[in-house]
């Protein structure tokens, strides 16, 4: 582990390529990301000091907040930056160091364990059936939670475990559920 | 990465030293070659074996001594030189250092001053093309560094004694643009004595300067700054002032640049012209955006840009004009007027003094220097469009904020918006600059200060007003600017930093609301006001695209001009008599401007004084026996440097023009034209030095090449390093290469 | 891939909300699209997007390869795809310009991908529907088929995040000055509204929802507060996503705080259906939270 600059440039740079997060030594702290943020307005969001903060290596600090996880990623502030500092990507690639780390809510983790069990963050159920069918749709779509499509939902979940998101959110494959919870969502 | 078989210690290297060539004792008459390599401090001697280097240049042919010396540059280390052409041991130099354009110059010089013909004097870069990039790799660099001194001494044997030329300069000089860069070169070069061809596009000189209401920091009233200077310009005996003007043709060369100025109809006498109003009145085009004032007021057709103008006269804008534009005016036409019929209405209102049949004209003239001056536009506001300039009223340029400020603007000089006071004043800085989004990555320099002046104005003249700077940092770098920084703020104008994300309009009201972040509290903000002034930052002027192509004027990336070295010639292009100055160069506050403009004149007088200018030499030769006058190198010259001589049917060369760019030599079928100082024979001589395969210090070579793949590649890789100065033309049509 | 106007496949990529809780924009822009002639493919097998702001924020490393799985199976249909959400917007747009810009990316993924037995080759394109609408059927194709004006609609248009931004990916111009979806409702005769905000940020996204719900709830409350001083009659807009949210968050802002918000709510497709004839029920816009006035239905 490097510094918390260093670890969000290897992870994301992987698949932004690395000078896209590198852009974030650039930033002057000109404050116009906040500036224009819809979540700072309502929350204690500060996108500028988040970034600054990114610079000054305060991993536990970031990580353990909890606005961190206010940016609705609407990347106003990527738009406006004037040194064309990559604010969303670097937060969400701080979030990924952070949630690696176990710093991921329960109701967060909950949305991987939907995709897992039925390959939607949004699963159908039999009321939704009836709304399809009441439009004139089929009452389910052909999509991997369809019975039909068990090998397209078991190529899902592969994809899932070669990741490592199952080990990163604590899924039990038995349960199908988070290590720990009953069926009612609680340990 | 080389093997290393002893580490390379630099610093056993002494100061100087030499070595005895074999051709010590050649004939008086036989190139004598002196070779001297520098160690340029460490910056060459870390990388490259500088006494090995020395000692191989005492064994190549031709080569009479070798030294290697700490500082060749220095004065003794040209002394070294010195001392061996007053003892005649040598008549040819070889320095072996950097590159020709830091000391070519210098050396020529030595060698010139101890009576030796300059071109006598060859170069080897050693360190930009060698040690510097190869730092690493100091066995293979060493090597380099040898290659390069034998392809030197190869050419040095073979180089001629060339004349430097002079040519007259015509006493006379263009300036380009009437701003007050151009005003101020125009003025030291006219006091100086000489004739100064003035330029400029718009109706009258002033540029965006007499748009100011005060400057910074001493807050004095810019007309009064300006306008003295304005008339000088005007009245002065040495000044030929071209307004409403442009430069449409440039040719020629330094000391002789044909000019062609197209000079634009205003179809009005100007020495009839006095200046009244009623044309002004009478004119039924009244609602043409008023430019001085940045589209604030209107203003007619027939018009004087503002009441100081110089020349203080009138113009008829061809392109809104009635009569003009589409023919007639009323009931008059151009017929109508020539009949002596019916006239329009501003013709009835000033008889005598308006002539529809004014046309263009073209001026012609010499001039021996030409100055740029050409100012700047201000930054579109449309591009940052979060800032809503164009949907809210309340939101304007800093520009339109100048012409509120001033006394002769739309407003009488009161601030006001619609007829209102603005209780709610916000200044925005940096607003298209150092902004790579929208494209200009600069900071434009004097924003801060301006919104300065015009946030502390507003505040003396607003005093119930809240008047708020946002700012990212204030750069207050000039004499009196941060004193003056310190008055702003103590005069209650309030600083905010942080640049704000965006403005909108207040529901139900005509205030907008501007979004920001208080970043030295961390807090975001939203904070209503009447009027927001954008600090819009200064882009290079758009129209100067041909002047650009006329002169072959290089641009910045950030598309202003360029100068010719950014810290030691800000002033100076890369043509010698071509100067540029001001804004066009980059954005700069009044007193820079005018420190260039005047730094301009100076390097133009220095021309004109002395009455010539040296040609660059090492141009292009018609060899008159052989040349068949078939014309092949007049039609590829860019310059137009070549002529045929009908009578003696060969080719002439105008040796002021060409540039020695070397296009007439590769094309020449017959082998007449030929390039001074880059004959072919010197050329192919360095490149066969360079390409002698020796069996030293390469890079790892391929496992099982033949002799002829290892010099196809050593030929190739040399080509690459080839000559270090001028075209290497013969190279394309060298077929095979010398080893095998 | 070449481009025609109508008679035309696409391979419509669903993702969740729309199929599994507003299938009244499926219908609605099945129909639409059929009736100029483009058939609506279904893309078997077809997973969660994954959510861009979501499973990116949790995890790129595994939102990229099962995002481009979904693309593997419009490219195995030899079909371009559209999307009714920002987000599968996003995520699919993103995805497949990382994977053709990135050859290392691209081959890291496929290594995955080779788990599963399928290959992302990069043949295909992800539009976004209203874009088809806008450039491809074409605004006077549309305006024919107008039989319903809205000439008196007072529209709010809500363009959601993730189809303008970021426009160096997106390439849909100018972020702070947009007219797709302004064209689109100026077709129907209504007259789109400048409110307080319009671009902003439904609430939604990134987590935003999930993490806070009453705080994400705040931002839709203020765009819909907005709207309605300005004297709009609907909000439209391109993003199940943000329909969820401005839908549903009505019913639980009305639940939580006591509120009567009833602000109705329309994907594009669906608005631009009540101005072709196509009647509420057709449209699912009776299955929503928010109702439809008679104003719009005349």
């Amino acid at each position: 582990m490097g510094t918390l600059y260093e670890d969000m440039v290897d992870y994301g740079g992987e698949v932004f390529g690395r000078e896209h997060l590198e852009t974030l030594r650039e930033c002057v702290q000109c404050g116009k990301c906040t500036g224009g943020c819809p979540s700072g307005r309502n929350t204690a969001l500060r996108t500028r000091k988040l970034m600054q903060m990114a610079l000054l290596d305060m991993r536990e600090e970031i990580f353990n907040a909890p606005e961190l996880w206010f940016c609705s990623t609407c990347f106003t502030c990527y738009e406006r930056c004037p040194k064309g500092v990559k604010t969303t990507d670097i937060i969400r690639t701080l979030r990924n160091l952070a949630a690696k780390e176990g710093h991921m809510s329960v109701p967060h983790r909950m949305i991987g364990v939907y995709v897992m069990k039925t390959g939607h963050a949004v699963p159908i159920g039999p009321a939704q059936m009836e709304l399809r069918e009441a439009v004139g749709l089929e009452s389910q779509p052909p999509t991997a939670q369809h019975p039909q499509n068990k090998e397209q939902l078991e190529q899902v979940q592969k994809l899932f475990r070669a990741t490592n998101y199952d080990a990163m959110i604590d899924f039990d494959w038995d349960t199908m559920n988070l290590r720990g919870m009953d069926k009612g969502g609680k340990k | 990465m080389g093997d290393l078989e002893e580490e390379y210690d630099y610093t056993k290297i002494p100061p100087t030293g030499s070595a005895e060539g074999i051709a010590a004792g050649a004939p008086e008459d036989s190139p004598r070659i002196g070779v001297y390599v520098c160690h340029c401090g460490i910056n060459i001697k870390m990388t490259v074996d500088v006494e090995d280097v020395m000692r191989y240049a005492a064994s190549l042919p031709n080569v009479v001594v070798a030294r290697h010396y700490i500082f060749m540059c220095s004065d003794p280390g040209q002394d070294l030189i010195r001392k061996d052409l007053a003892a005649g041991r040598i008549n040819r130099v070889v320095v072996a250092s950097c590159s020709p354009r830091m000391h070519e110059p210098t050396f020529r010089k030595t060698c010139s001053d101890s009576g030796l013909n300059p071109f006598y004097y060859e170069m080897a870069n050693i360190r930009e093309h060698c040690s510097w990039p190869h730092g690493d790799f100091h066995k293979e660099a060493t090597e380099k560094a040898k290659e390069l001194v034998r392809s030197a001494v190869a050419r040095s044997a073979l180089l001629e004694p060339i004349e430097e030329k002079l040519v007259d300069v015509k006493p006379e000089a263009l300036v380009i643009g009437g701003g007050v860069t151009g005003m101020y070169a125009a003025l030291d070069i006219a006091n100086g004595g000489y004739k100064v061809h003035l330029v400029e596009s718009k109706p009258s000189i002033g540029g965006h300067v007499a748009q100011l209401s005060r400057t910074f920091p001493t807050l004095e009233r810019t007309a009064s700054l300006l306008t003295p200077r304005m008339i000088e310009v005007g009245a002065h005996p040495n000044i030929d002032l071209m307004t409403y003007s442009e430069v449409e043709e440039i040719g020629g060369y330094i000391g002789n640049f044909d000019v062609k100025v197209k000079r634009k109809p205003r179809y009005i006498d100007t020495e009839k012209c006095k200046d009244c109003t009623p044309c002004i009145e009478a004119c039924p085009v009244k609602d043409i955006p008023d430019e001085f004032n940045e589209g604030l007021s209107t203003r007619s057709a027939i018009y004087i840009p503002f009441p100081f103008a110089v020349p203080p006269a009138y113009t008829i804008d061809a392109e809104h004009c009635l009569l003009l534009k589409e023919g007639k005016c009323g009931d008059a036409t151009l017929e109508t007027i020539k009949e002596g019929k019916a006239v329009p209405p501003c013709m009835a209102a000033c008889p005598g003094v308006i002539d529809f049949e004014q046309k263009e004209e073209i001026e012609e003239f010499t001039a021996g220097t030409i100055i740029v001056a050409t100012g700047y536009d201000l930054v579109n506001p449309e591009v940052s469009a979060e800032y809503k300039y164009g949907v809210y009223p309340n939101v304007i340029t800093s520009m339109e904020f100048e012409r509120l400020l001033s006394p002769g603007g739309p407003t009488g000089g009161k601030i006001e918006l619609n007829g209102k006071e603005p209780k709610d004043i916000m200044f925005i800085s940096c607003v298209g600059s150092r902004n790579k989004q929208v494209g200009n990555e600069y900071c434009s320099r004097v924003c801060c200060m301006y919104l300065a002046k015009q946030a502390y104005l507003a505040k003396e003249q607003l005093p119930d007003a809240n008047v708020t700077v946002c700012f990212q940092d204030v750069r207050a770098f000039g004499k009196g600017f941060e004193e003056f920084y310190g008055d702003v703020k103590t005069k209650g104008v309030f600083y905010m930093r942080g640049l704000p994300g965006e403005i909108y309009k207040k529901p139900g009201s005509d205030r907008v609301v501007v979004r920001g972040e208080n970043t030295l509290i961390g807090e975001p903000y939203e904070q209503e006001a009447d009027l927001v002034v954008l600090g819009m930052g200064l882009a290079p002027n758009k129209d100067v695209e041909s002047i650009i192509s006329m002169l072959k004027l290089s641009t910045s990336v950030d598309g202003f001009l360029m100068e010719a070295h950014p810290k030691l010639r800000p002033v100076d292009t890369a043509t010698d008599g071509i100067f540029i100055a001001g804004c066009c160069v980059s954005p700069k506050d009044i007193t820079d401007s005018i420190a260039q403009g005047k730094a301009t004149a100076s390097g133009s007088l220095r021309y004109l004084v002395q009455g010539r200018a040296v040609i660059e030499p090492a141009i292009s030769q018609i060899d008159e026996e052989i040349c068949i006058g078939c014309g092949r190198c007049a039609e590829v010259c860019p310059y137009g440097a070549l002529e045929l001589d009908e009578v003696r049917h060969v080719m002439t060369v105008n040796e002021a023009i060409c540039k020695g760019c070397g296009g007439c030599n590769s094309v020449c079928p017959s082998g007449a034209a030929t390039m001074k100082h880059y004959r072919d024979r010197q050329v192919y001589a360095q490149i066969d030095a360079l390409t002698e395969v020796t069996d030293v210090g390469r890079l790892a070579e391929p496992e099982s090449a033949s002799a002829a793949e290892v010099a196809a590649e050593a030929s190739a890789g040399a080509a690459d390093t080839g000559s270090e100065t001028g075209e290497v033309e013969g190279a394309e049509t060298e077929a095979v290469p010398s080893a095998g | 891939m070449s481009e025609e106007d109508g008679g035309k496949e696409y391979a419509y990529f669903l993702g969740c909300i729309t199929p599994n809780r507003y299938p009244g924009i499926e219908a609605a822009t099945k129909k639409i699209f059929k009736g100029f002639g483009i058939e609506s493919k279904e893309m078997v097998g077809a997973s969660c997007c994954p959510a861009p702001g979501v499973f990116g924020s949790f995890d790129m490393h595994t939102w990229l390869p099962v995002a481009a799985r979904n693309l593997a199976i419009a490219e195995e249909m030899g079909l371009e795809i559209f999307v009714t959400c920002n987000g599968c917007y996003a995520t699919l747009q993103e995805a497949d310009h990382l994977l053709k810009k990135h050859p290392k990316l691209k081959e890291k993924t496929n290594k995955i991908l080779s788990e599963i037995g399928r290959e992302y080759k990069g043949t295909t394109k992800v539009n976004h529907s209203i874009v088809i609408m806008h450039d491809i059927i074409g605004l006077d194709k549309l305006k024919e088929r107008i039989t319903k004006p809205m000439n008196d609609v007072n529209v709010a248009v809500h363009y959601g995040c993730h189809f303008l931004k970021p426009r160096e990916v997106r390439g849909h111009g100018s972020s702070e000055t947009p007219y797709i979806l302004e064209d689109l409702v100026k077709v129907t005769g209504a007259k789109e509204v400048d409110y307080k905000d319009k671009l902003m940020c439904c609430g939604a996204g990134g987590g935003n929802r999930t993490a806070d719900s009453v705080q994400s709830l705040e931002w839709t409350r203020q765009k819909l507060v907005n709207a309605t001083i300005a004297g709009c009659d609907c909000m439209v807009h391109p993003c199940a996503f943000c329909h969820l949210q401005l839908d549903r968050g009505q019913a639980e802002m009305n639940k939580a705080f006591g509120t009567d918000f009833n602000f109705p709510i329309l994907f594009i497709t669906q608005f631009l259906g009540l101005a072709m004839g196509l009647s509420v029920k057709e449209l699912g816009l009776d299955i929503q939270t928010t109702t439809i006035p008679e104003k719009l239905l005349k």
